[in-house]
């Protein structure tokens, strides 16, 4: 039916966008920055971030306060406004919501199962684990030695199982085989929200899929930029890219065989979304890196997702750019603490 | 005359004073900017991987050295320090006894090459495809490593000119008093 977002959208999931976009307004200011910028040590910074958004959030935070601790109390206030919305959602918005957990649940996985390899102790690790990722069977991934093993006897009945089909080998996980679990998981996740955005049609699909091209097209470019000089093979390298990108299908095959930062940068020239942003990359230490490239290109793509009306994409956008700004607040926390200002405006401002 | 040699020996000394003492500085400022390097480094890392992927959970609370300090006498009896590959002192030994077993038993063992090439890269605790500037952190404190021993060397060998500076200038006092 045509229009039917406008028509039905507001009936189940309008009182949550009025929210989210009341908590998009309270994303931190261009001005907000300048002031933290200015601190000179990091209590200085909690007294300007009481005045923002953030209120007291780190009022039960003892001395010393660090960079750490300013990060963990970021992460819990993100999550509790997540958790809020996700009690109060219905269908289908809930299952974007369970897919949106996912990336955080692959992340704490792995964290989970490297964090046994160098033997830390199962509570530390959990401390550690992004909320956003929390699932009941947390504890006992550290026993699995087997991506199989992993599979039967830890994560059949999460909402990763489905993500595991190219992933089953009898491989032990070593630093290579978890690497590339991670990325494997990764990319069949990103493909499964990618087919359920656009099955979902309407706004929401004409919203969060060019977003889901974009990130499945950057994790194609990072990870050949970081497996220059590794021991992951050009054929090992291709498995990890997902395909719900622009870059597929021919893109990847070309990008799989590049051997260095120049011809990333070629097979990258054929796409004209891509051009600008390679071309924007400053060489050696001193301009932007690639990273931050992209996620500049995120934060624009999230703030247009908010000119739409009547799509679950601005829930994911809102979280991605509370993303940013915990990143762009940490930077700034860190030049601060190590008295190394030179960098400190190297974040990417969001409004 | 004695006292003019004393005073030849005692200038040349104080110049190669006064050169170490600026070379250790050089190196001390050297060392600061690479360790503050490393650091930016390591923030920036945790900017593009997360802030929880670079930091204490990443690494075993034990772990085996890369390098190794080791230290040997130069010639006027000062220890002189440099860094050392851990592990590679021990394919020679292992070597010739390999040989003996394989003529008494008669059987063709391959040695095991793997059992002594060098420790696994650091690095690899975060993962195998690690952003640029991780790598960029590893070389900051690798080179800043090499300062470090090339400093304590060069402190050795000030305190030595200091005590050898004393020592001549409390000779010369004498031969001033005898003379006088």
């Amino acid at each position: 039916m045509l229009g039917s977002a406008e028509l039905c959208f507001n009936v189940d999931h309008g009182y949550l966008e009025g929210l989210v976009r009341g908590c998009k307004a309270g994303l931190l200011t261009q001005q907000d920055y300048l002031n933290l910028v200015q601190c000179e040590t990091l209590e200085d910074l909690k007294v300007h971030l009481q005045t923002t958004d953030y209120g007291n959030f780190l009022a039960n935070q003892t001395n010393p306060l660090t960079v750490s601790k300013i990060d963990t109390e970021m992460r819990r206030k993100l999550c509790g406004e997540f958790e809020y919305f996700r009690n109060h959602s219905l269908e289908p918005l809930s299952t974007f919501f369970t897919y949106m957990t996912c990336g955080y649940m692959i992340d704490n996985v792995i964290l989970l199962v490297s964090g046994a390899l160098q033997k830390k102790s199962v509570r530390d690790l959990l401390g550690r684990c992004h909320p956003l990722g929390r699932f009941s069977e947390m504890e006992a991934v550290n026993i699995a030695d087997t991506p199989s093993d992993l599979f039967h006897a830890v994560l059949v009945e999460t909402p990763l199982a489905p993500f595991f089909q190219d992933c089953m080998s009898e491989n032990t996980l070593d630093e290579l085989n978890i690497e590339i679990l991670r990325n494997k998981l990764y990319k069949s996740y990103l493909e499964a929200f990618y087919n359920f955005c656009k099955d979902h049609g309407d706004v929401t699909a004409e919203v969060m899929c060019p977003i889901l091209e974009f990130e499945a097209d950057r994790r194609a470019f990072i990870i050949t930029l970081n497996s220059f000089g590794t021991e992951l093979t050009k054929d090992a390298r291709e498995a990890l890219y997902p395909t719900c990108g622009r870059l597929y299908p021919e893109g990847l095959r070309l990008l799989a065989q590049a051997e260095d930062f120049e011809q990333m940068k070629r097979v990258a020239d054929h796409y004209g979304v891509y051009k600008p942003l390679f071309e924007a990359v400053g060489d050696g230490s001193g301009g932007k890196s690639l990273e931050d490239v992209f996620y500049e290109h995120e934060v624009k793509m999230n703030v247009l997702a908010f000119n739409r009306q009547f799509h679950c994409g601005v829930f994911y956008a809102y979280t991605k750019l509370r993303e940013q700004e915990m990143r762009n607040i940490v930077w700034i926390a860190e030049c601060i603490s190590q008295r190394h200002r030179t960098k400190i405006n190297s974040y990417i401002p969001i409004l | 005359m004695a006292a003019a040699d004393l005073r030849a020996e005692l200038d040349s000394l104080l110049l190669q004073l006064l050169w170490d003492l600026e070379e250790l500085e050089s190196k001390r400022v050297a060392l600061n900017a690479r360790v503050e390097e490393g650091w930016l480094s390591l923030s920036k890392a945790r900017y593009a991987m997360g802030a929880k992927s670079v930091g204490p959970l990443q690494y075993a609370s034990r772990m085996e050295p890369q390098v190794c300090v080791c230290t040997n006498e130069a010639q006027n009896g000062l220890q002189k320090f440099r860094v050392v590959r851990a592990g590679a002192q021990s394919p020679e030994e292992v070597g010739p006894r390999e040989a003996a077993l394989r003529r008494r038993k008669g059987l063709t063992r391959i040695p095991e090459p793997e059992a002594f090439s060098a420790s696994p890269n650091p690095l690899n605790w975060f993962g195998i495809l690690v952003p640029h500037s991780l790598r960029q952190a590893q070389a900051s404190f690798q080179e800043g490593l090499l300062l470090a021993v090339d400093m304590a060397s060069l402190q050795i060998h000030i305190n030595w000119g200091r005590s050898q500076l004393r020592g001549l200038q409390e000779k010369l006092k004498q031969l001033e008093l005898g003379a006088a």
